[in-house]
């Protein structure tokens, strides 16, 4: 029982998952920075955000439903922060790995974004509305090639365990070459995931204000922002155990490992973001759907394939 | 809880969102201060943000003389922004209202519509300036809270 407490309270629950996501938030705002060729914030700039949120006053609007707009934004980091569990960190097992615990993974990640339109939607605010409906029609278009490109080497695996899946891989490293394009598209569609540029529609700044998170201020604001950063490592994370699943036997070498695999994934992330300008909402739209998710039913065919005559 | 005041007080320095109201100024003072927050200046070498919403914000930087038409909606802005909060009055026209002072149309300055607690003159207010102004505001804080 206290074991438990002490997996989700502190490691690799919610103190270390926020640690460390305030350092990938740096890294990520530096590399940004640096790649507009200006020296960009300080080491301690993510946390000095926090507190100072953590400690400014919290304005409900009277229009907004008090409970549910206090609600969602903890709802939203205790479901990032639960999908953390599940993710291999110090070896090629999560904390508590289970039958298709990946599936288990991508739902608990879809509910910040769901928080997010809730968040909107319980604002009463006509720009925190519009964000909240943009994020819910980008959910339905890059979700469906970010699952599909996330099941391709489950399938090839075939197992729906994220440690079962890393085991496979790593006994046959040459089928993760075949998984590459998969690789490509859960980069692509994670930007859509974690609301960054070129996907940041739901809270264009330039357009409609703030987006879902206009009528949120102090407190509840400082949880969406973990919750946001948390999400960026947490799919990093994901990523890396899946497509780049490399692991010695030394469980500090592992961990060290784990942090290099994140911090490349975060660096193409923010190259992404440093590179791109925003998409509209139509063009993200037919983008995901009409190129990213025949390219990963292409892969997942490939999958089937090579599972069905190879692997036999 | 002297501790927990001082690191308060440090995170309130280290990270001023800034939010950027037009007043009814002539454009001038505003590309000023969208210059202020190009990557040529590098705010956020300061922690400072530009945000759009004032929800968001802890420094409300106010440009141009307060016309009878945007003062309402410059208190409303105001009134938006959650408590620590602090204005900014960039240009001549902000800080007294310059050459309209007296216009039929104008209330005066931004300090006739809203508490305001730095000032930085300028036909437009240089980035520099602006910056400048930032990092005043800020130590002015900083001595403050530590002489309370």
């Amino acid at each position: 029982m206290a074991l438990d407490l002490f997996y989700i309270v502190i490691f690799p629950g919610f103190l270390f998952l926020g640690a460390i996501s305030l350092v990938f938030e740096y890294i990520d705002r530096k590399l940004y920075a640096r790649l507009q060729n200006r020296i960009g914030p300080r080491w301690y700039q993510p946390l000095a955000d926090i507190i100072k949120l953590l400690t400014k006053e919290t304005i409900i609007p009277k229009e907004a439903d008090r409970r549910f707009f206090a609600a969602v934004p903890m709802v939203a980091l205790a479901a990032t922060t639960a999908a953390f569990l599940y993710v291999p960190i110090w070896s090629s097992r999560s904390l508590m790995p289970f039958a298709s615990d990946l599936i288990v993974v991508l739902y608990f990640l879809t509910i910040p974004t769901l928080c997010f339109f809730l968040a909107g939607w319980f604002s009463s605010s006509l720009f925190a509305q519009i964000g909240g409906v943009r994020a819910l029609t980008q959910l339905f278009a890059y979700e469906v090639p970010l699952y599909m490109a996330l099941l391709a080497p489950a399938l090839l695996a075939g197992t729906w365990s994220i440690s079962g899946i890393t085991a496979f891989y790593h006994q046959h490293p040459i089928y993760l070459l075949l998984n590459i394009p998969a690789f490509c598209i859960c980069i692509i569609s994670a930007q859509g995931k974690l609301e960054r540029v070129p996907f940041d529609i739901p809270d264009a700044e330039t357009e409609i204000v703030g987006g879902t998170f206009t009528e949120y201020s102090g407190r509840l604001l400082a949880l969406f922002k973990m919750t946001l950063n948390s999400e960026m490592v947490v799919v990093a994370a994901l990523i890396a155990a899946i497509f780049i699943p490399v692991f010695v036997q030394s469980a500090i070498l592992n961990f060290l490992l784990f942090l290099v695999k994140v911090f490349v994934i975060v660096f193409v992330l923010a190259l992404m973001r440093a590179s791109f300008a925003r998409f509209r909402i139509d063009q993200m739209i037919s983008f995901c759907w009409k190129v990213l998710a025949p390219i990963s039913l292409a892969q997942i065919l490939v999958d089937i394939i090579v599972r069905g005559i190879i692997l036999k | 809880m002297k501790v927990v005041d001082k690191l308060i007080t440090w995170a309130r320095c280290k990270s001023p969102w800034i939010v950027h109201f037009n007043s009814g100024a002539c454009n001038a003072c505003d590309i000023e201060v969208l210059c202020a927050l190009t990557p040529r200046y590098d705010v956020e070498r300061f922690g400072m943000v530009q945000k759009g919403s004032p929800r968001h914000a802890d420094v409300l930087v106010c440009s141009g003389p307060v016309s009878l038409q945007q003062r309402e909606r410059l208190v409303t802005v105001y009134e938006q922004m959650p408590e620590p909060k602090f204005v900014m009055a960039v240009g001549t026209c902000a800080c007294s209202g310059g050459v309209f002072d007296g216009c039929y149309c104008i209330e005066g300055g931004v300090d006739q519509a809203i508490p305001v607690d730095m000032y930085v003159p300028g036909c437009p207010a240089r980035p520099e300036a602006i910056i400048d102004g930032v990092v005043k505001l800020l130590s002015k804080l900083e001595a403050s809270e530590d002489g309370k």
